[in-house]
């Protein structure tokens, strides 16, 4: 019993020397620092170009894309040790747009740690939506002016891509619209994204970080869902197809790599 | 009315040091002092910007509308109804809310199967009544917006409508200094922005009850509440024939049905499918309310009938079966609902109690 407990008392012990030492380089990141996001659109492996024609794609469909604007929001990190931070939600949403240049989101004062995971969504959830006037705030404005209102329903587009395409059958260049977004109060598409990070991100007083993500336009139609736009070349309020861009959508985001305190102090 | 309080610092300082030191003996002396000041209202005052409460009549369900997110005050309130008859809304601006919504009309378009809005353009729905709108979980027809707040954007933007955006909407009354003044007044975050104006347009509409008719007397047991044998008759045919689509106080469910009107070809209109893609949706349009219904005309989302009695003959007879026809309307395989001539006659009989003349009537709604 007296052993047992020694033994007990060695183990433990043991385990605090453990700890403390892990410890160290936690102990470092005080305060809090700001975490940059960056979307960095592609296509196909490519460098997503507004107005020039990409090559094919498994469907045999060459697109052009015009347009290629998202909505992301609520942001959340999880830390190493399992603690989700969660981003306040009413700065928590934001516009990303090839056109305008809107490629970067920044999370400011986010508390110290090690982050291991980053979730955000894809468009605007409902229980935000539903919040009417209070909830909107001024992202209504801002949505507005990058094309992201379905003014005809007061809703949010999450997605809104655009552009031309050519197949086997379409030969001629003809326009495709991909605009996806809830329908109403009857379905529901906001969507959420969980990427695992290579490698932690840092953030502390001393040090802003920030994650890469490469993006590729393509998923949106050729993912987990196969969507031919020579079927279908403008979707917009479709029962069946917009919940399966909505999936393709999240399986666009891909981590590219991390900048733990780079060129930002 | 104007709460004036004189703000010598001086005075003020005093008033709050005598709430200190009497706070628990005195508990009236602070209002005393409080008083005295008030009388002494010249130069500086600050204004008190008192919230409006919303009364819940007690024949009407619970509201929806989440007044604790967008209290009603007075001055948001009156910003609301100022920006509700204001064109500047629209991008000629002529074409206000009240263009199409007029007051006398329970807020309808008199004399329009289908409103003209921007150069004239056409829409293809009848405009629908606002009244009553705080119980509502939908809006629109179709139910294109499930948040009152919202739902200007949709005539606004609507390029047949007001063809506006709001951003343009937001820097047109950004520029004009009456307006910073109004906003300033309704809101303790004074910008004009998308926020405070949807926000007051929303206090300005869920405010708008009608629950006044002689119909709602009768149910409330009071004073002019008199229904006559024939109106009595119509009330009960109403609640076998009408209510479990038409229901509560409100005399909507406020669900999408089809109610099996023959399409018009020349606008197909879809209905709430164009909000949810479900072809299940097909031709569903938003029970609408009965209230100030002699009042509406014309009826139905596209305003095809001129009164009510080729409604309800229409209910008898006109019914068009489809896949997406409510089943209320195909019971016991015949379409439609049964009605006798005297029948109708009583329903409407009923139907004219549901006119609120104090609502169509009420200033503080009123353009002018």
């Amino acid at each position: 019993m007296k052993l047992n407990l020694i033994s007990t008392a060695i183990l433990f012990s043991l385990i605090m020397v453990g700890c403390s030492s892990n410890d160290t380089t936690t102990d470092q990141l005080t305060g809090s620092g700001s975490i940059s996001i960056k979307y960095d659109n592609g296509y196909n492996g490519n460098d997503l170009i507004i107005g020039a024609a990409n090559s094919a794609n498994s469907n045999g469909e060459n697109l052009t894309i015009t347009r290629l604007s998202y909505i992301v929001s609520n942001f959340r990190l999880v830390n190493s040790t399992g603690e989700e931070y969660v981003f306040p939600k009413d700065e928590s949403y934001f516009v990303i747009s090839q056109e305008a240049d809107l490629d970067n989101v920044v999370l400011p004062e986010i508390p110290a740690g090690e982050y291991t995971t980053l979730k955000f969504g894809v468009g605007v959830d409902q229980e935000k939506y539903l919040q009417g006037a209070e909830g909107q705030g001024d992202f209504l404005a801002l949505a507005e002016s990058h094309h992201m209102m379905w003014s005809w329903q007061a809703g949010y587009k999450f997605l809104n891509f655009e552009g031309s395409f050519t197949s086997e059958i379409v030969t001629d260049d003809t326009e495709f619209k991909i605009h996806m977004g809830s329908h109403g109060s009857s379905l529901d598409n906001y969507k959420e994204v969980t990427l695992a990070l290579q490698t932690n991100v840092r953030v502390s007083d001393e040090m802003d970080s920030s994650i890469h993500l490469k993006i590729d336009a393509a998923k949106i139609l050729v993912s987990s869902n196969n969507i031919q736009l020579t079927e279908k070349s403008v979707i917009m309020v479709d029962e069946v197809k917009s919940p399966q861009i909505a999936v393709n959508v999240t399986e666009m985001f891909e981590v590219d790599h991390i900048h733990n305190g780079d060129g930002h102090n | 009315m104007r709460v004036n309080i004189y703000q010598a610092t001086g005075l003020k300082k005093l008033v709050a040091l005598v709430c200190i030191v009497f706070r628990s003996i005195w508990t009236l002396m602070p209002m005393v002092f409080l008083l005295y000041a008030c009388s002494n209202n010249e130069e500086e005052y600050i204004l008190i910007n008192e919230s409006l409460a919303f009364e819940v009549p007690s024949n009407f369900p619970e509201p929806h509308y989440d007044f604790d997110a967008n209290p009603p005050t007075k001055y948001g309130f009156e910003l609301g109804k100022r920006l509700f008859y204001d064109g500047k809304l629209s991008s000629n601006g002529f074409i206000s809310c009240g263009f199409c919504h007029e007051q006398a009309f329970a807020f309808t378009h008199h004399g329009h199967q289908f409103s003209h809005g921007i150069d004239d353009l056409e829409g293809t729905r009848n405009t629908p009544p606002i009244q009553n709108m705080a119980f509502l979980k939908e809006f629109a027809w179709d139910g294109a917006t499930s948040h009152l707040d919202l739902f200007p954007i949709i005539p606004i933007t609507n390029e047949v409508e007001m063809g506006e955006t709001m951003g343009n909407v937001i820097n047109k009354l950004k520029a004009d200094s009456s307006y910073q003044e109004a906003f300033e007044m309704a809101f303790d975050d004074p910008e004009v922005n998308t926020e405070n104006f949807l926000k007051a347009l929303g206090q300005f509409m869920a405010m708008m009850v009608s629950s006044n008719s002689r119909y709602d007397k009768y149910v409330r047991n009071e004073e002019g509440g008199q229904l006559t044998d024939l109106e009595k008759q119509g009330l009960d045919l109403f609640g076998q024939k009408c209510s479990s689509c038409h229901g509560t106080d409100l005399f909507t469910d406020s669900s999408f049905r089809n109610n099996g009107l023959p399409p018009n070809p020349q606008l197909d209109d879809v209905g709430r499918e164009e909000v949810s893609g479900a072809l299940s949706d097909k031709y569903k349009f938003k029970v609408p309310s009965l209230r100030n219904i002699d009042k509406t005309a014309p009826y139905m989302h596209d305003g095809r009938f001129g009164n009510l009695m080729s409604v309800l003959d229409f209910y008898e007879s006109g019914v068009v079966d489809s896949s997406t026809l409510d089943p209320l309307l195909k019971l016991e395989g015949r379409l439609g609902i049964p009605l006798t001539s005297n029948e109708k006659e009583a329903i409407i009989a009923f139907l004219l109690t549901l006119t609120d003349e104090t609502y169509l009537n009420d200033q503080r709604f009123a353009e002018y």
